[in-house]
This record gives C-alpha cells, structure tokens and sequence, in this order.
C-alpha cells in the first residue's frame, strides 16, 4: 500500500514536472519573479543578521559600565575626581578615563573620530598592539603620537610621510607623528579612527584639565554589572550609566526595527508577486482546460490533479528558493550588499570596506520560507481547485 | 513588537490560514445546509467538487500551522535577544501573559486539523461519503480554534516591550522553590520518570496485546493512555532529559534543545513524540466513527496502521531520551 501511494506520488512528480516544462515560458517567468522577490527579502535579512552579529562580537569588548556626565539633557565633560567617589564600591575592576569626540576635516569634508585613552590603564591595554597592521599604541609619556586607521591615511595623503597637523578650536595648529597603523581587519571600528594619548586629545579639542569624555568602568564579575550600575547612579545621579547589556539589547532591537521596517516595504513586492502568482494560475488555456479533461477521461481523479498542482507548486518554490537564497549570499558576502548599505549603514563620508558573513541559521531559512512560499502556496490553490474540477464534457465539446 | 521580521512572518501566515479556513467555512456552511447524497442536481456535483477544495484548503492549513509553531518557538528565542532578563525562548513566552497559552493552542491545533484530515481521509474511502455532516461541523468548530490562535498570538506579540523584565529559564524550570514564577515546582525527578519508564512499557504491552488481537476496550485505553504519555513526556523532557541533553543539573529548559549548539535535537524528539502522540490518540477517533455505513473495513486497517506507527515512533522516542542519560552513564557519571 505504501509502495502503491509512493509510486504514485512519484509519477504525479513526473508528469508535473513534465507540465511544467511543457508550458516553460510561463513557469519561467513566474520562477523569476518570485526568486526576485526571495532574493531581496533572503538578502535584507541575512545583511541585518550579519551586522547585528557583527554588533554583537565588537560590543563583547567594550567596558561593562561606561558613564557619561549629562546636563540640560545633554553630554558634557565628566570630571575626573568622579572617580574618588566610585573608589568605595565594591567588584570594581578598574575605572579608565576616556576622551573622544569627532574632528570635521574642512579641507577633505570628512568627519574622524578622533579618541584619547589611557592604554597603560585599560585591563586589556597590553593586547591593543595586536590590532595594528605595525607600529605601537601611543604610550601616556609620548606627545604628538597617533595611530590612525586606513582610510585616514588615503584621506590625509600620508603615503610617503609620517606627520600630519589638525586645527585647535583656536585655530592654531597641533602637529603628530603617526606611529601606528589600525590592520584593515578592524576596518568597522577603526576605519576613520585617530588615537592618541589622553593629554593630546584635550589639548586638541581645548577641553578643561579634569575633565574627559567619559568614564569607562571595568567589573570583574559579569553577573554583578547590574547591582554595581545601581550603586553607581545612586552614588552620582546627575551621571547617565549605560551598562553592556542594555547597549547590546538596544542594538538588537534597532537592527530588529530596521529588519522589520524593511520587510514592511517589501511586503509590497511580495504582494504583487502574489497577485501575479495568482492570475497566471487562474488564467486557463484552452489547451490546459482540454488537458485537464481528457485525463479525467482516463481516470484521473480530482485530488490527482490537484496533487500535480500541488507538486508543481513545490518545484516552483524549491527553484525560486535555491536561485533567490543564492543570489542573496552572493549579494551579501561578494558584494558587500550594496543594494541595501545606504538604508541599514550610517551616513558618515569615510564608510569602511564591509566584509558581512551572513551565518544562515535552519530558522532563517524557514522565516524566509514563511515569508515567501506560504503566500505563493495559498495564492495557488484555489486556482488549482478551480483548474482541477473542470468538468470533462464541457472542455471536450467544443 | 510588530516591526520585527519574525513578528511580521507569524502574522502575515496567522492571516493566510484564517482566509484559507475562511474560505473552507464556507463551503462547510454550503455543505450543511444543501448537502443531498441522492440528489444528481447541479448544486450537489457543485458541492461534491468544492468537497476537495475545503479538504486541500484544510491540509494546507495544517501544514502551514505545523510550520507557524516551529516558528513561534524560534521567534521567542529571537524576542528573548531585546528583552531584559530573558536568555531563552521560556523567557520571552513568559514576558507576557499570553505567551504560553497561545503556544498551547498552537500546539493542539496541530492535532484537531490532523484529526480533521483523519476523519475526510476516511470518508472518502467509502462511496456513501457518510461523514461529510459530521466533518463540516467539526470543520466549524476549528474555526474559533484558529481565530483563537490569530488573536492570542497577536496579543502576545503586541506585547512585548523591550523593556520588560521576566526570567531566564534557569529561574522557571529551576529547583529553587518557593518562587512564584516557577512553571514545574516541588516535583522530585524520580516520580515523574518512574512513572514515564512505566508509561512506555504499558504502551508498548498494550500496542502489542491490540496487534495480536483486537479489543474494543483496550483500543480506548491505548488512546487515553496516549493523551496521558503526552502530557507526561512534555514534564519529564523539561524537569529530567533537558539537563542531560545540556549536560548541566541547572538547565532545564523544553525549548533551548531546539537551538543549534545542541545539534537541533529537540527537534528529533518532538518530531517523534508528536505523530507518535497523534497516532496513538487517533485510534480513538477513528473508532468512533466504526458504525458508519461502509468504513468498518477501512477503519480496521487504519487502526492496527495507527498502532504500528506509533509503537514503532514511541520505540524512537524512548531511544532519543534515554540516549544522553546513557551516554552520561557510560562516559563514567554516576546515576
């Protein structure tokens, strides 16, 4: 009995994919449109699910608690004796001042970002050598020292020299000697990065001696973040304390929201795709209504015919699938998803080269899938119903 | 929490199936009312057509229910990713109060549309279709089911806020005791898993009984003692078989063993109790509708079928759960 119904399925298999090739320019282009439709939805997803895990991984090394000083609603400079007063809390690692701000080049039109750290003091201070295609961090004693990141160097025409000056608020002019070059591996953090040490970047940007940016706390004991992040709002309440997880949980629902947003828009598509599927099923020829007739002269049944629809619909979606989730990947790791990088990148003029590794997850798949074949499916088979009860006499009579 | 991916993909195919049962309902109104097994009139070759539709439309929307729940699932474990305080599925099925009731639902509407493809699989075996009344009332009676699904999961997902905070699975399913938020307290493991190695011997004692010969009674036993397995299984993989599956005392969780650093195991074992819990109770429905004119022969077959099936997937079950615990055993952990 199984073996009979196996056979059986395998030869409606057959004869749809035979009826499928009989009529190729139709079925072609409905596999085309709709591995376009697969396509943009499989590549909007796999760009926002690589660059929330590229999130992800670059947020695992920020500092567990990062405390900024806010005033009328707005970021000012931090003073560093704060830092006396977090010296009674207990589970704190260490507190690392931090001064960072962006530097507008009028001559290129380009923002960097420019970051003044204490790398003697940071826990991982040591291993930051290892992120540079050469040269050292610029140590606490060394004035006039930067490393830069790579597009800087395109950006500031530095290839046969090694200093370059920015402009003071004032105006007048602050030279440095580049001794370090960022490895174009951590081009998405440092592609427009200049670092210095801490007493360069005040007197670059002209900030008041005791005061920073902000204050970078670093805790032992991940379980503990929370409770040190209370005591610590409790202790400075003019202070905003971001803790990692929060940052990391905001990030996951922007890419989430941007994901979403996007899918909204090509809900549209998708739409279309759907009516197209469902006219060019439900418009008979009379050579398919002669068809469908004379098999049931032969004995088809109604739920035969309705299985080779069935089938015909499967084929269909599997192809569009294959061809759309490819062209995605491509898209996406090859092409470095230029379709979508204005919509889901920021707006900065030194972008970094992107090199996104979608990791297609069983789940991805199947939203996908959701997302595309489910409809199609659901727009086929009241036509297939219709197509299949074609009543033998009337087709065959004329 | 609408503008996200996974709760667009779960609504736009909440949707498909209430248009496509919608459209089933119909043709289920149609049959009820002018439905006449004599007649030759237009209208019934009409009805007898539009028979094939609603059975299509009904086994699509099975299929695409069985694909929503998988669905449902995996979006929890994305959800728990902005939720604070949620590290797994649990979590964020439990940030709000309708989370695990339209879970439940989910899930038992994988059942009732399977035994409504049952009951027409069966009719149309027999010439006289004696089931149509009987299928197309039950068919209306799916569709408060589905409009039930649509709205819980709707409300689940309008829901969540990202600032919520609920607990991890660790706290849920845990052993501390006393906290309110515990879905599984107070059991002690032994009780439960005497009573599952129990259950799977009386069941197999009974699937064999009824293969060698035939009792209306022990039929009916076999069925509820299926119902009762479920319900059972579904506590023990949570409070016993998780752990091992984690190989951590600590984590017991029904939903983590679906992810992918545990090879997707949860899926083998549901895949197997599932059909295997479907077939065993279907020997019940089945047997109801025995006396109708012309199914005795088919629903004999489809039953001892029925019995097989789920003998051989229960074998598969046990297997898949004892095989971490034995794995633990022999690689030297102490029992």
């Amino acid at each position: 009995m199984a073996r009979y119904n196996l056979e059986k399925q395998l030869n409606i298999l057959e004869y749809a994919l035979s009826s499928l090739w009989r009529r190729r320019m139709k079925s072609l282009s409905v596999l085309l449109v709709f591995g376009a439709v697969i396509f943009l939805l499989a590549s909007f997803q796999m760009v926002t699910q690589a660059l929330s895990d590229k999130a992800r991984q670059v947020l695992a090394h920020t500092p567990e608690i990062t405390l900024q000083k806010m005033s009328a609603g707005r970021q000012e400079g931090i003073p560093l004796a704060y830092r006396d007063k977090l010296a009674g809390i207990f589970g704190i690692r260490r507190v690392v001042p931090r001064i960072w701000g962006y530097y507008f080049d009028e001559v290129r039109l380009a923002n960097y970002t420019v970051m003044g750290m204490a790398v003697d003091e940071m826990p991982e201070g040591a291993r930051l050598d290892t992120a540079l295609a050469r040269g050292t961090m610029p140590g606490p004693a060394e004035q006039g020292r930067a490393v830069i990141g790579s597009s800087i160097t395109n950006a500031l025409d530095l290839a046969g020299r090694d200093t370059f000056s920015l402009f003071r608020p004032d105006l007048s002019l602050k030279s440095f000697v580049v001794i370090g070059e960022f490895s174009r591996d951590t081009d998405i953090l440092t592609n427009d990065l200049i670092v210095m040490n801490l007493a360069d970047a005040r007197d670059l940007f002209g900030i008041p001696g005791g005061l920073v940016s902000d204050l970078c706390v670093y805790v032992a004991n991940p379980t503990e973040i929370e409770t040190i992040a209370k005591k610590i709002s409790d202790a400075l309440p003019s202070v905003r304390v971001l803790t990692r997880p929060q940052i990391q949980k905001t990030y996951q629902a922007v890419f989430g929201w941007r994901s979403g947003f996007g899918s909204i828009c090509l809900l549209s598509a998708l739409a279309a795709f759907v009516i197209l599927a469902w006219d060019k099923a439900s418009g008979l020829s009379p050579e398919e209504r002669r068809e469908i007739a004379i098999l049931k002269v032969l004995g088809w049944e109604t739920r035969d015919i309705l299985a080779v629809r069935f089938w015909e619909s499967v084929i269909v979606s599997g192809l569009a699938c294959i061809i759309g989730m490819t062209a995605a990947y491509v898209h996406v790791v090859y092409g470095a998803a230029s379709l979508f990088r204005p919509v889901l990148m920021g707006w900065s003029v030194l972008k970094p080269d992107l090199h996104l590794l979608p990791r297609l997850a069983g789940g991805d798949i199947l939203l996908i899938l959701a997302f595309t074949v489910i409809p199609y499916l659901a727009a086929t088979v009241i036509p297939a119903w219709r197509s299949a009860t074609v009543p033998a006499d009337s087709a065959l009579g004329g | 929490m609408f503008l996200n991916p996974w709760s667009l993909a779960l609504t736009l195919c909440s949707l498909v199936v209430l248009v496509l049962g919608a459209v089933a309902a119909k043709t289920a109104v149609r049959v009820l009312r002018f439905w006449e097994p004599g007649s030759d009139s237009n209208r019934q070759i009409r009805l007898e057509n539009e028979i094939w539709l609603s059975s299509t439309l009904v086994a699509y929307g099975l299929g695409f229910q069985i694909v929503t729940l998988i669905l449902f699932v995996l979006a929890a474990d994305q959800f728990c990713q902005v939720i604070v305080g949620a590290m797994c599925a649990t979590g964020a099925l439990l940030a709000n109060p309708y989370g695990m009731p339209a879970l439940l639902v989910k899930l038992s509407g994988v059942f009732f549309y399977g035994f409504w493809i049952l009951l027409h699989q069966l009719d149309i075996r027999s010439e006289q279709y004696p089931l149509v009344r009987i299928k197309y009332l039950a068919l209306l009676l799916l569709l408060p089911l589905l409009i039930l699904d649509a709205s819980l999961q709707t409300l689940y997902i309008a829901g969540i806020k990202p600032d919520i905070i609920t607990s991890c699975c660790a706290v849920v399913f845990g052993e501390s005791t006393g906290t309110t938020t515990n879905l599984i307290a107070g059991y002690s493991q032994q009780g439960p898993l005497v009573a599952f190695v129990g259950s799977i011997a009386g069941l197999l004692l009974a699937g064999w009984g009824l293969l060698r010969r035939w009792r209306t009674w022990l039929a009916g036993l076999y069925a509820a003692g299926w119902l009762w397995f479920f319900g059972l299984s579904l506590v023990v993989i949570t409070t016993v078989i998780s752990s091992y599956v984690y190989a951590m005392p600590y984590h017991k969780c029904p939903f983590c063993i679906l992810k992918p650093e545990y090879h997707y195991f949860g899926f083998a074992l549901y895949g197997a109790l599932i059909p295997a819990a479907f077939f065993g109770a279907s020997v019940a429905i089945a047997g109801l509708v025995r006396g109708k004119a012309g199914l005795g022969g088919v629903v004999d077959g489809y039953q001892r079928l029925a019995v097989k099936i789920s003998l051989v997937l229960l074998v598969i079950f046990s297997g898949l759960s004892f095989y971490h615990y034995l794995k633990y055993l022999i690689s030297g952990g102490e029992g």
